[in-house]
């Protein structure tokens, strides 16, 4: 792991990074629902405008919309928040983009509570529970810079509907350059056999650190798997972590429907032997708050996974 | 096939059509009143308006097709075997059969000739948009993008969403129509949430807007002839006075034929009534 512990913003990797994706592919088009700059895809609207389209605020429209431009041969990157896109857009995303196949990437941020401050309108609690169940989506969610390009790049040779969801919350470099990506293929975000967190997105940082502190208190080494792709999921990872005895899901979404829930069901279907803790938002509404304070409240934080792990420890011993 | 070119050609294919719509109405429930009310649409659009070669149902060349109101998919497949995609009687024996081709609302993955799927409504319009982009952005400036809808359909938000991306986007190339019979499932329009006049608001958008007669072949004919090019840069909508159930007495401007199943006797009188109102 790269020793900086430099602040990274996914949104602004991933908007950025479209204007690269559209000179190597001149497929990519961006569609937008006047959230262009929230969701930080301009320089690809400045340098192609002619591919570029902002349908207003109108999500569902924007969802169709794109369909019709994946119809075409094209494959267009549509932007907006995470519950927008799921949720005002949801039969739009399961009937003219999963039904009818088109390639279609579904581009979120404000994934999870990381919309914080704006309240439970702008978070999205539910996304990856709605497009897992989505038949034939793809549904993946970046924790570092390096693999969050890596999965766009990914994105545009796919055959297929994609869901990608990303926190607004600043992410570290987990990866090195060598870092290789493959959709479905969970990455080692950090090796162990005492234990496993099994994470994705925001919650892989909070994971390796929680990792450090569980070493630091009881000196076992826990694994960090970084399940980048929640659909479809690598079943492998989760019987391999099942070995070490303690599994400790976090994902910043409902503990319904989220990555705890779809570890359990390989778990429980395999008969895997394995302590296990779910952990996620509760299933509630909740005031806003900034999402550091909600992460610490739901003990998805390095504190609240390090202390879980601990007990689990705790109770072998 | 040869294309059908005269009035008199066409009003025949409609009445095929229509006694087609009939005899499958007799063995399986379908939307017949939909189906009736757009049939002459239909039927001008596929056996005469589109350029679309069966033969071959992916050129680029091509004219695109979106049933945005996609319970009307019977009159959707008898026009699509009029002009050999497949056999009238196969989508007789087929629809809404297990491992058939034919659904009760349109669906590429059986039917390789349905452009895209569609029964949710309110969907192929933004699609259709789309679609027409995709066009533009790839140079084809000669194909046209025809979207159907229903009327009771225009209450759905994405509709208008999606009209002032279509002007916005100066999608000339796109040909919505608007199959307006008045009645929905529940009863008459205008008794459950009333449309306004539809026409003075597709202009306030900015469309191209024309009137007219959706039952009358030679008022249709005369609007696919003198539509404006595909490349010019503004939309048109066809708002089509139709008569839901249109041909058959006991089915006209019935609400309750909005879907439903006729008895054999009952097929005799239509058929009937039908040849008798060809003459």
């Amino acid at each position: 792991m790269p020793e900086t512990h430099q602040n990274y913003y996914l949104r602004n990797i991933i908007g950025e990074y479209m204007a690269e994706l559209g000179m190597t592919n001149d497929k990519v088009v961006v569609v937008n629902a006047d959230l262009m700059g929230t969701c930080r895809n301009r320089s690809f609207v400045e340098a192609f405008p002619e591919r570029s389209f902002n349908v207003g605020i109108a999500e569902q429209n924007m969802v169709s919309f794109a369909a019709g431009l994946a119809h075409e041969g094209f494959i267009p990157y549509a932007f907006s928040m995470a519950p927008f896109i799921s949720m005002r857009a949801c039969e739009q995303c399961r009937t003219d983009v999963a039904y009818n196949n088109m390639n279609v990437r579904l581009i979120s941020t404000y994934s999870g509570v990381s919309g914080g401050i704006s309240g439970a309108t702008h978070w999205a609690l539910e996304d990856c529970a709605i497009m897992c169940a989505i038949p034939g989506m793809t549904v993946m969610e970046p924790c570092d810079p390096l693999q969050a390009k890596k999965m766009l790049e990914c994105s545009a040779e796919h055959s297929g509907p994609i869901y990608i969801r990303s926190s607004v919350e600043p992410v570290i470099n987990v990866y090195d350059s060598d870092y290789c990506f493959e959709i479905g293929k969970a990455s080692l975000a950090k090796d162990g056999n005492d234990g496993a967190f099994i994470c994705s997105g925001i919650t892989v940082k909070y994971a390796l650190s929680a990792a450090e502190i569980v070493k630091k208190n009881t000196g076992k080494e826990i694994r960090v798997i970084d399940m980048h792709t929640l659909k479809p999921l690598d079943r492998q990872a989760i019987i391999d972590a099942a070995k070490t005895g303690k599994i400790v899901t976090a994902h910043d979404h409902n503990v319904s429907g989220g990555l705890g829930q779809l570890v359990a069901e390989v778990i429980a279907s395999e008969k895997l032997k394995t302590d296990f803790v779910n952990l996620g938002i509760e299933d509630k509404f909740v005031p806003m708050a900034h999402a550091p304070y909600l992460y610490h409240k739901f003990s998805l934080d390095d504190e609240g996974l390090a202390r879980t792990m601990i007990e689990l420890i705790n109770k072998e011993d | 096939m040869n294309k059908l070119t005269s009035v008199d050609e066409l009003k025949h294919a409609a009445l095929e059509i229509r006694k087609n719509l009939l005899n499958l109405c007799s063995k399986q429930t379908i939307h017949i009143g939909g189906d009736l009310s757009i049939a002459d649409v239909m039927t001008v659009l596929w056996q005469y308006q589109m350029n679309y070669n069966p033969h071959d149902p992916l050129d680029e060349g091509r004219d695109r097709f979106i049933l945005s109101k996609g319970h009307a998919s019977a009159v959707m497949s008898f026009n699509q075997a009029a002009i050999g995609c497949f056999d009238s009687n196969d989508v007789i024996k087929e629809y809404a059969s297990d491992e058939g081709r034919f659904s009760m609302h349109s669906c590429k993955l059986i039917n390789p000739y349905v452009e895209f799927s569609t029964g949710s409504l309110g969907h192929g319009f933004p699609v259709a948009c789309g679609i027409a982009a995709g066009l533009r952005l790839k140079d084809n400036l000669t194909s046209r993008v025809y979207v159907v809808m229903g009327d009771g359909e225009q209450s759905e938000g994405s509709v208008w969403e999606a009209s002032m991306n279509a002007v916005h986007y100066k999608l000339g190339n796109l040909v919505a129509i608007v199959d307006n019979n008045g009645l929905e499932a529940d009863g008459k329009i205008e008794d459950i949430t009333g449309l306004g006049n539809l026409a003075d608001k597709y202009r306030a958008f900015g469309f191209r807007v024309c009137e007219l007669d959706g039952n009358d072949i030679a008022k249709i004919k005369n609007q696919f002839d003198n539509l404006p090019s595909p490349d010019s840069d503004i939309p048109t909508v066809l708002i089509c006075h139709t008569v839901k159930g249109k041909g058959i007495s006991f089915m006209e401007n019935q609400a309750r034929w909005h879907a439903g199943k006729i008895t054999e006797e009952q097929l005799k009188l239509c058929i009937k009534e039908l040849e008798s109102g060809a003459k």
